[in-house]
């Protein structure tokens, strides 16, 4: 059974996390600290507000088609 | 110049995932657009069986009552048979409508993250990759030498 699409979204995002984590693990200078502002914070909140979206989409689609079937 | 102090490894890692991660949300963002998608051509299908069946209520329950001059028929069960598929097919109506408003809204913020991914995220793994190789030149001189 293939998995929705926002939650094959949440666990690419997960692993993104744990990537930029040991990354960030190392590197906590002024470039790093810039890079985090501009981009990976960002990215992250955008995602996860995108993620939610998505998936409160995919429930209201879901309870269509179910409450569609006489 | 800029002194990055940093794992090499643990930033191109970051760097793959970077890339990796536009990939694989592109994929999501399509496979939801095809969930709406499906949901819509079979919520018009299901219209569409509910219009054709309200057709043949109506035409049922007219057949009847031209019958009634001759008799008294009755004809209750064709009329609870009109309003009980014209409510469903109103039902169904209602939901489409809905999917389409709620839709068009995720339309908006599936838009914007898609320029995200298509022009934010290239720009940042670029930024990284340049940050790795400055790193990578900056390791190949020696001590002292800088």
């Amino acid at each position: 059974m293939t998995a929705r699409p926002d939650r094959d979204g949440d666990e690419q995002l997960g692993l993104l996390s744990t990537a930029w984590e040991q990354a960030a693990r190392h590197w906590q200078d002024e470039v790093a600290r810039h890079f985090d502002a501009d981009h990976w914070t960002p990215l992250a909140q955008r995602s996860r507000a995108y993620l939610a979206a998505l998936g409160t989409l995919l429930d209201m689609l879901e309870t269509a088609e179910r409450e569609t079937e006489f | 110049m800029i002194k990055v102090h940093a794992d090499l490894d643990a930033l191109k890692g970051f760097h793959e995932a970077l890339v990796r991660f536009r990939y694989a949300q592109r994929g999501v963002a399509e496979r939801g657009r095809d969930e709406i998608e499906v949901s819509r051509a079979s919520l018009a299908a299901k219209a569409g069986r509910w219009q054709a069946r309200l057709e043949q209520c109506q035409a049922e329950l007219d057949a009847c009552r031209a019958g009634e001059g001759e008799a008294t028929a009755d004809c209750s069960v064709y009329a609870r048979a009109v309003e009980q598929t014209s409510e469903r097919l109103e039902h169904v109506r209602r939901w489409q409508q809905r999917v389409d408003l709620e839709a068009a809204e995720f339309g908006g913020t599936a838009s914007a993250y898609l320029d995200l991914l298509e022009v934010d995220l290239p720009r940042a793994e670029s930024q990284l990759l340049a940050i790795i190789t400055s790193l990578e030149a900056a390791r190949r001189i020696p001590a002292g030498e800088t």
